[in-house]
């Protein structure tokens, strides 16, 4: 069985009196059950050359629906070093195409997903760089 | 302004290479590398079966920066809540499981809700913002 595990760290000197300091771990598995998750998406990393939701071509698709079976961990993280330049993740199953995630120059974020959504990236600037990850149960 | 870092690594031997991936950002407001989230709300609440938990109930001021941590410390991996924004499912997170959201929780359509399943969940959150007005209902 295979182990895959997640970690996050959060830290501050000066945020509160006190320091923060939370380390929590996670090992990822099939759902409800305590067995290792077994496949992978692999690592990408891609540029998004659209700056709006809806158009033919520039955005990237990070998962599509049902490509996994619940519940698929999305990793993503904006390549961008330039504040401002921001990647939009929407829902593109559902009607009106709702916006989900925002991430700035240098965020990453960490999604178990419902795994029934297709999500699609676009982007304020053209080219902006980007990698993402699926983790989880392909079926 | 106070500098808080969230850092992530995911680690496995899904592969026949040993997978190691790392991130690190510090939390800055909107648009800017200068100056960094200096708000915090950070709770602990346990989330009855059935009943929903709205997390976050003053939403950040509009196209400011925010960043919701959620962990589930439920030991049971059969129980869950299911995580929506604007009553859209985002996904679920199982006994044990986190997430770590960078987003623009602008308005009351916005806003995050848990679901408990499976029996009483313990959800620990941190969102890290730079203002917040209150919700209507």
């Amino acid at each position: 069985m295979a182990t895959t595990t997640a970690t996050i760290t959060l830290s501050s000197t000066d945020l509160l009196s006190d320091e923060l300091a939370l380390t929590t771990t996670s090992t990822l598995t099939k759902t409800g059950t305590a067995t290792g998750v077994e496949h992978t998406s692999g690592l990408a990393s891609k540029t998004i050359t659209s700056t709006a939701k809806g158009t033919a071509s520039g955005q990237v698709t990070l998962y599509t629906a049902d490509d996994f079976a619940a519940i698929p961990y999305l990793y993503v993280k904006n390549s961008a070093t330039t504040a401002g330049h921001k990647i939009f993740i929407y829902d593109d199953s559902t009607s009106g195409d709702p916006l989900q995630f925002q991430l700035d120059a240098g965020d990453w974020g960490f999604i178990p997903m419902h795994g029934d959504k297709t999500y699609k990236a676009y982007a304020t600037n053209n080219p902006t760089k980007m990698e993402f990850m699926v983790i989880g149960q392909d079926q | 302004m106070a500098t808080t870092t969230a850092a992530v690594t995911l680690t496995s031997d899904l592969l026949s290479d040993a997978m190691s991936v790392t991130a690190s950002t510090t939390c800055m407001k909107a648009g800017t590398t200068a100056d960094g989230l200096d708000q915090l709300e950070y709770a602990v609440v346990e989330i009855a079966t059935g009943d929903e938990y709205d997390l976050i109930c003053t939403t950040p001021t509009a196209s400011k920066a925010s960043k919701l941590y959620v962990k589930n410390h439920s030991i049971d991996e059969t129980y869950y809540v299911a995580v929506t924004q604007n009553a859209q499912a985002i996904g679920r997170l199982y006994g044990g499981d986190w997430m770590f959201i960078p987003a623009d929780f602008h308005d009351a359509a916005a806003d995050i809700a848990m679901t408990s399943n499976g029996g009483t969940n313990k959800i620990e959150y941190a969102l890290f913002h730079e203002g917040t007005v209150l919700t209507t209902t």
